[in-house]
């Protein structure tokens, strides 16, 4: 400012408050400033007008403040509360319907007596903490502080109540810290001591509600903390409100705290309950926690783990990496450049495998190591008769580990479980192989390869040929990169049990990297491969003598994971066909026979929920309402905002006749989607159902309900009003899902009875109708219609594909039997609203169509109208 | 409205109800849609309402009177089957009743000498661990502990010494509970100290002076390892402390910030997110705040002893609602963003905040 202000102030004097030179009150000066002190002082001065009154300066100043300084106060301006004029009529919606459901919600639960239950009112009181001990006085002031000291304890006697209740060690430790206090004569007493919070809460004597309430307030105080970066409390507040009730995104989150804790093993743990407790949101949250996770675990040298990954290519390079890093582990402690380099080539090879196993690897993870120790189990449970109890006992145990992925603490488990057994000296050799193929299986997942194949060797002494340690000694050569050994178990495996996928491919992909490793004679190389007797491939499937490692009859179920996977790969395929055969039946009306299939379907997948809203909509289809809600419901379960099933357990509900339900679903599809045109439909008809005090329907076939009023009938004959209103509506709807399922003809007869009153109920015949493309329908409707009456009817609906239907059915049906009705038609059509911007946006073809209707009309002119008046109509249709 | 504008939380007046007394307090029933507004009738008496809210009403459910017009209220203390409410009066008695028959109080004891201006409650409705206790602050001076289990007397009294000056006690807080035996209770006086008790050890751990009367303190979440404090005053001003870290002598950090241009009546955390907390302001405004933590929240002095650091508050919303002030402020704890507030003009007013979950 310098010079130039002093000039200003030589030139016309400064304001009263602040001594501003006027010449500051300028668009100019305001516009180069930017000294955001200055400007609120200006801006101030503005506003209190004490230089005069100049708004749009004003304004401009704020703007101007606004750009610099965002945050500044004198920005912040009285405002009025939001009202509705403030938000978009949706959110306006949203706002209200959530707080209403709210309502809704909080005066049920009220109602019901669970909450407010007399008889658990003390139950709580149980563990409640003592009262404080003693009535305590202390002194309010600094000053009187320590002369008061004495008087804290005097103020009232104890009671013998309270002594009962007087805790000695309590008491002793106050005397201590007030002698230290005095001795110190801090100002403050003692440093806080570290916060000691008891990971579990007891949960005694709660409800159910109050469970959910506590966990998550649990739950919030861990995330609280998590934003303020304290993540030791953040995890400790998680496991709280897991104490409480386990939920998947407390899990979650916990995850997330240990990962930036580099706590990588409980972080892993804690994902593998997300996806035991929640498979079906793997792929958006968990897998990118995990990958971290796994990741970070990757760095800490434990990369095998959990990179098992079976696509090919990211597999060579990730063991690339691997030997890498064991090489520069075992020599140096991780230098920290070293590390850094490690730590991209791991990015990306995690980024590979989330990429390329996230489908078949990672979700399944769980699943299969949860069915293998299953597996595991009933073989323990099948043979304790062999095995020394202690043994057993000790078996189920690794088994159990081995079932939550603890490998490593399952392994000592086998360890001492084997020992036992040869100390016994009790020589059972099926037993002993299974518990090597146990261990050994804790070791490949462990990734410790060398003493896979060691155990799987034993395993084998004992038992040739069993399925089981082949595959994993072969799994663990494929690690190692041993490709022939590899090769040779695999072989033999397929020798025994030629259906196992995994082995099948294992050894195609073996065999192309061989071929390149070895070119063409990569056979010579191999070394024998042992020739299967017949009698372990018989054992293989009586089994009874064999280990129950396999299991007899059902080769699925051996329980490999490597299997599992292969015939999930064989089985999605078989899935997706027989989903794809159970949407074309849906198409062609067959829903009996889509029911089939897709309930073949969920044999292969229970998790699939889109199968399950298409089961639910066949079932509403047949009217078997209480199973499509069950279908709805188990997809709610898993996925609880999928809005289809939100939309047909209403449906359902409707059919059911339980309205309230049907209207809540309805909102909540809303609040997921507001433009729903079909459940705002729904949702006014069943909530005027619900007015009109449900209206009972005799037929209970005909559940499906909406009012269109139909003017020929009277009060009489309202029942079969009802019903045949009904009909449209069922029909309608259904078509309104299968677009190309024919529509039944019950629609066109349906139809033609209702004369559209208002433009609310021609928009709704018209949608219905444009929805199925019923041309006939509309033909019929345009019949009925007075063609004075269609703008108004029309309002401002009018839309391309109206329009266009409403040209095809004028020229398939009614030009045939009345082109006048035709002419007219058209020629009320160009005056709706909208006409001109419907017109404009017609492609090339429709124009074709439309031009198509005005050449028949001329072919069959009468005495309804002229050529000229065609002709003029023609113009006007921009022909 | 710019797009900047329609992605802060906005303040929605849902609903609003006039009475024909004056309003102290309003609070929330837990767990429920009901509210209760308590105050002073014309003719002296004290009223207690409940209401509840449907279909964007507020629908008087019902209505009791009583001998002393009512201050305030609490349900901190009561189990979340109980819903006992505690209630502070003129005449300084504490009252814990039961809402389905307000006839007779559960527990009753004249507490203190003069009004009892500010009550808080801890260890029910699943918050804070330990027992539940009451905390009283009166003009008398003295702020005490009550154990509904314990009849008559107080399990803590915290009182200026004899021929001390009494200071008006505005009031009162709990904080820390979040094991059994930790507990603090905070009090705000109306020469501006602020008081810090540490009721484990019984003893007095802070203390500090902002200049200005203390109108309203709480703490960001009375169940956790006490994180934050917001103390609001006289003249406009609110400081934000941070309580994690205490210096030997600089006590905790803090930040303050001038918001309204009257006295803050009233400071409310929400209970679904702590750094969040709305003020209210004796011109009958509203402003929603927003506290950010530094990168790091305590660093070494030059003699190596840890101290605090103090982030900053942003200013997510302000309306102005009235032209009286707005005296009581209560998040619902069921319903995030659901808010009721009690002004002098008589009127109490339902709120809903949109979009708190994007701040």
């Amino acid at each position: 400012m310098g010079d130039e202000s002093i000039m200003y102030s030589l030139d016309q004097g400064t304001t009263k408050t602040y001594q501003i030179p006027i010449g500051h009150l300028d668009y100019k000066f305001i516009e180069k400033c930017t000294d955001v002190q200055h400007l609120e002082k200006i801006l101030r001065v503005l506003r209190s007008g004490e230089e005069g009154c100049y708004p749009d300066l004003t304004l401009f100043c704020e703007k101007r403040i606004e750009h610099l300084a965002p945050g500044s106060r004198v920005l912040r301006k009285d405002k009025p509360a939001a009202t509705a004029a403030d938000f978009t009529a949706e959110e306006w919606e949203t706002i209200n319907g959530e707080l209403m459901s709210w309502v809704a919600e909080m005066n049920e639960d009220d109602n019901k007596p669970e909450f407010l239950k007399t008889g658990t009112l003390h139950e709580g009181q149980d563990n409640l903490p003592p009262i404080r001990c003693s009535s305590s006085c202390l002194p309010a002031f600094q000053n009187e502080k320590f002369q008061n000291k004495q008087r804290n304890k005097k103020n009232i006697p104890r009671d013998y109540s309270e002594w009962d209740k007087f805790d000695v060690e309590k008491e002793c430790s106050k005397i201590d810290e007030s002698s230290e206090e005095n001795n110190s004569k801090a100002r403050f007493v003692s440093r806080p001591p570290p916060p000691l919070i008891e990971k579990q809460v007891n949960t005694t004597g709660m409800t159910k509600k109050e469970k959910i309430f506590i966990a998550t307030r649990e739950k919030e105080k861990g995330n609280e903390a998590f934003a303020s970066g304290d993540y030791v409390e953040a995890v400790t507040y998680y496991a709280r409100s897991i104490s409480i009730l386990p939920t998947a995104a407390a899990y979650n989150n916990k995850a997330q705290a240990e990962i930036k804790l580099q706590d990588w093993d409980s972080a892993l743990q804690d994902c593998e309950k997300v996806l035991d407790m929640e498979p079906s949101n793997v792929k958006e949250i968990v897998l990118p926690v995990r990958g971290e996770a796994a990741l970070g675990k990757a760095e800490m040298g434990n990369a095998q783990r959990k990179f098992h990954s079976k696509g090919g290519g990211s597999k060579l390079e990730d063991r690339g990496t691997q030997k890498q890093k064991e090489s520069t582990e075992s020599g140096l402690k991780k230098g920290t450049e070293e590390k850094k380099s490690q730590k991209t080539d791991h990015e990306g090879e995690a980024n590979g495998y989330l990429n390329s196993n996230q489908t078949s690897e990672s979700p399944e993870a769980g699943q299969s190591s949860r069915s293998h120790g299953a597996g595991s189990l009933s073989a323990g449970a099948a043979h304790s008769t062999s095995l020394p109890p202690a043994a057993a006992k000790l078996k189920s145990e690794g088994n159990e580990l081995f079932k939550s992925g603890q490998f490593g603490e399952a392994v000592p488990k086998y360890s001492e479980a084997i020992e036992y057994v040869i100390s016994v000296g009790e020589r059972s050799p099926d037993d002993l192989s299974i518990l090597y193929s146990n261990r050994a299986a804790c070791y490949l997942k462990g990734g410790n390869c060398s003493d896979c194949v060691q155990d799987c060797n034993r395993a084998l002494e004992l038992q040739p040929f069993s399925l089981k340690p082949l595959l994993r000694r072969a799994m663990a050569y494929e690690s190692m990169e041993r490709y022939r050994q590899a090769y040779v178990d695999y072989k033999t495996v397929l020798q025994i049990d030629s259906s196992i996928q995994a082995a099948n491919d294992s050894v195609n992909r073996i065999t192309k990297t061989l071929i390149d490793q070895d070119g063409s004679s990569w056979r010579e190389k191999l070394p024998p491969i042992p020739v299967v007797p017949i009698a372990a491939q018989l054992n293989r499937w009586d089994g009874g003598n064999f280990t129950s490692e396999v299991k007899p009859k059902s080769p699925t179920d051996i329980n490999k994971e490597e299997q599992l996977q292969m015939n999930r790969e064989k089985g999605e395929e078989k899935f997706r066909t027989l989903k794809n055969e159970g949407n074309d039946f849906v198409k062609k009306g067959k829903y009996d026979e889509a029911v089939n299939k897709y309930s073949e379907c969920l044999k292969l997948n229970t998790k699939d929920c889109t199968i399950y809203t298409n089961r639910a909509l066949c079932y509403l289809k047949l009217h078997k309402y209480e199973e499509a809600k069950q279908d709805c419901d188990h997809v709610l379960q898993i996925e609880d905002c999928n809005i289809k099933a939100f939309y047909r357990r209403a449906l359902a509900y409707k059919g059911l006749q339980i309205y309230q339900a049907s209207v809540d679903d309805l909102k909540k599809v809303l609040l997921i989607d507001p433009n729903v045109l079909e459940a705002k439909k729904e949702l006014e008809e069943i909530t005027q159902l619900l007015s009109l005090g449900g209206v009972a329907v005799a037929d209970c076939q005909q559940k499906q309900r909406k009012k269109i009023t139909i003017q020929e009938v009277t009060d009489e004959q309202e029942e079969g009003q009802l019903e045949t209103a009904e009909d449209v509506v069922a029909d309608n709807l259904s078509s309104k899902e299968a677009v190309q399922k024919c529509v039944p003809s019950r629609t066109c007869e349906k139809l033609t009875i209702s004369e559209p009153s208002n433009a609310y109920d021609f928009g709704q015949i018209v949608n219905a109708v444009n929805a199925s493309k019923d041309q006939s329908a509309c033909a019929d409707l345009l019949t009925i219609t007075d063609p004075k009456k269609l703008p108004v009817l029309l309002s401002n609906k009018l839309e391309g594909e109206i329009f266009l239907i409403f040209i095809q059915s004028l020229a398939h049906y009614i030009l045939g039997k009345d082109p006048g009705l035709v002419y007219q038609h058209l020629f009320y059509l160009s005056k709706a609203e909208r006409f001109k911007v419907v017109l404009a946006l017609l492609s090339k073809n429709e124009k074709e169509q439309v031009q198509r209707l005005f050449d028949l009309l001329t072919e069959n002119q009468n005495h309804q109208y002229s050529l000229e008046e065609l002709d003029s109509l023609k113009k006007v249709y921009e022909l | 409205m710019s797009a900047a504008g329609l992605e802060r939380p906005q303040v929605v007046v849902h609903a609003q109800q006039s009475l024909n007394y004056t309003v102290f307090d309003c609070k929330w029933v837990p767990r429920s849609a009901r509210l209760l507004c308590l105050g002073s009738a014309p003719r002296g008496t004290g009223v207690l309402q409940l209401y509840e809210l449907r279909g964007g009403r507020l629908l008087l459910l019902s209505e009791i009177e009583k001998a002393k017009p009512i201050k305030c209220a609490t349900f901190g203390a009561a189990s979340l089957q109980q819903r006992h409410l505690a209630t502070g009066d003129f005449a300084g008695s504490l009252s814990i009743w039961n809402l389905e028959a307000p006839e007779i109080p559960v527990y009753s004891v004249k507490g203190h000498k003069e009004i009892i201006n500010s009550i808080d409650g801890v260890g029910g409705l699943g918050i804070g661990e330990g027992a539940p206790e009451i905390v009283t602050g009166s003009r008398d001076g003295t702020v005490k502990v009550w154990d509904p289990r314990q009849k008559e007397t107080p399990v803590a009294n915290m009182e200026p010494a004899q021929g001390e000056s009494k200071r008006d006690c505005w009031t009162v807080a709990f904080g820390n509970a979040y094991n059994q035996e930790e507990r603090v209770v905070c009090a705000g006086y109306d020469n501006g100290d602020i008081k810090l008790f540490d009721l484990r050890t019984m003893s007095l751990r802070w203390e500090t002076n902002i200049k200005n009367g203390v109108c309203s303190v709480e703490f960001d979440r009375k169940d956790v390892n006490m994180n934050k404090l917001v103390a609001t005053s006289l003249e406009g001003k609110f400081h934000v402390f941070d309580m994690r870290t205490q210096h030997p002598t600089k006590g905790f950090a803090s930040v303050s910030e001038k918001a309204h241009k009257s006295t803050i009546w009233q400071v409310r955390h929400l209970p679904q997110n702590r750094d969040v907390f709305m003020t209210s302001g004796g011109a009958g405004s509203l402003h929603l705040w927003k506290y950010e933590y530094p990168a790091q929240r305590s660093k070494k002095d030059s003699e190596g002893a840890e101290m605090g650091v103090a982030g900053s508050v942003s200013l997510l919303q302000n309306v102005t609602l009235s032209t009286q002030p707005i005296s009581s402020l209560d998040w619902s704890p069921d319903k995030k963003g659901l808010c009721v507030c009690g002004a002098f003009d008589q009127t109490v007013r339902v709120l809903i905040v949109t979009k708190l979950n994007k701040v």
